[in-house]
């Protein structure tokens, strides 16, 4: 690979201006709402029951675009178009993505809905997507007022661009391989899961 | 198989976000995000109710030019919402309603939704993006801490379900 001339991301490596970075954002929304309302994730009942292992479509989505991305983000970077270090990874803050995460999930099986579906939902005229929106605003300026009494918890354990290659000292095609193996795992262990409550034959 | 309803094989359906999602970090560096997009709005009413609130601390960042909402994660979410209605639109699939199971109280159903809604929100700003933003777009760039978000909230989810089977009662 060869950094220096790496063309891609566009918008980091100064090809396009910052205003037709906003413009190709509306595009790119466009793209991700369309094909979430075509996989049916405009409906929480579509939704909800990956939390009970009768309808796998979550994770299987979830899973397939993962390995479809980061393969093709590994290819990018093989051909040498892509500089990897321009792409914005999250920071890792270990004990808040913890509690962030165990709050998400339940707040996910009470609603039916994460922050993007209830996007297309409530375009769609589903009326509990517009009244969890309304709720994750009210949970916003919740947080806002008070962030000052939390912040030393949720600045904790900031263990910065956290990947596998930095934690394993391996290259971007085994962290891709790790990549692929997880999520295999998972999407047997869902099957898995799947085939015992069939079994057991109950309904939700 | 679980009926059908016209909606894209699952597995496919990733596929094709995923090659969505490879587009946006090619273009923008970043990929699909939704949460942030509430977080600004939310501080952008805050500001236009209160100016004194743009100097408080998690929301100074926000606010900096007065205007949160000139952002990448506010233009692509106002795309969802407009993703969503078109396909919808050619699918016929446009209707007002509410989605529960057989039998459930319409009241409660819109209960839950809230209060999911305000926990989701607290959770998000935690864990520095949802489904989208930290657990498909730093799983797709090999970040450990989408793992770990993810780990907990499926696991948090299926342990949850338990409370809510009769609001998804007859669901699948």
């Amino acid at each position: 690979m060869n950094i220096e001339t790496a063309l891609y991301p566009l918008y980091t490596t100064g090809v396009l201006s910052s205003g037709e970075n906003l413009l190709y954002a509306i595009l790119i929304g466009i793209m991700f709402g369309f094909i979430l309302e075509r996989s049916g994730f405009g409906r929480s009942t579509h939704i909800a029951p990956i939390f009970y292992f009768r309808n796998l479509a979550v994770s299987q989505m979830m899973i397939s675009a993962i390995i479809t991305c980061a393969t093709l983000l590994t290819g990018a970077v093989y051909l040498g178009l892509l500089d990897f270090n321009q792409i914005f990874v999250p920071t890792t803050y270990v004990w808040p993505y913890v509690v962030g995460g165990l709050l998400f999930g339940l707040g996910m099986v009470m609603s039916g809905w994460c922050p993007g579906t209830a996007v297309v939902g409530f375009s769609t005229g589903r009326l509990d997507a517009a009244v969890f929106l309304a709720g994750v605003m009210v949970g916003m300026s919740v947080y806002f007022d008070s962030f000052d009494s939390i912040a030393a918890f949720a600045n904790s354990g900031n263990s910065g661009r956290l990947t596998f290659q930095n934690i394993l000292g391996v290259d971007i095609y085994t962290a891709l391989v790790i990549t692929v193996i997880i999520g295999f795992g998972l999407a047997i262990f869902m099957n898995v899961m799947k085939s015992i409550r069939d079994k057991k034959g109950e309904d939700i | 198989m679980e009926e059908n309803k016209g909606y894209w094989n699952p597995a496919i359906a990733g596929v094709v976000l995923g090659i969505a999602l490879f587009i946006s970090f090619m273009i923008a560096g970043q990929g699909m995000g939704a949460s942030g997009a509430f977080a600004r709005f939310t501080a952008q009413l805050t500001y236009l109710w209160d100016s004194s609130f743009a100097s408080s601390s998690y929301v100074v960042g926000y606010l900096k030019n007065g205007n949160a909402l000139s952002n990448w994660t506010v233009l692509e979410v106002f795309g969802i919402f407009l993703g969503g209605y078109i396909s919808a639109a050619f699918a016929n699939r446009i209707r007002g309603g509410i989605d529960k199971g057989e039998g459930y109280s319409t009241l409660k159903r819109l209960g839950w939704a809230f209060l999911g809604g305000i926990i989701i929100a607290v959770a998000t700003r935690l864990a520095r993006g949802c489904t989208s933003g930290q657990a498909l777009d730093g799983a797709a760039t090999f970040s450990i801490g989408a793992w770990i978000f993810m780990l907990a909230a499926f696991g948090s989810g299926f342990f949850f379900a338990r409370f809510f089977k009769k609001q998804w009662k007859g669901v699948n």
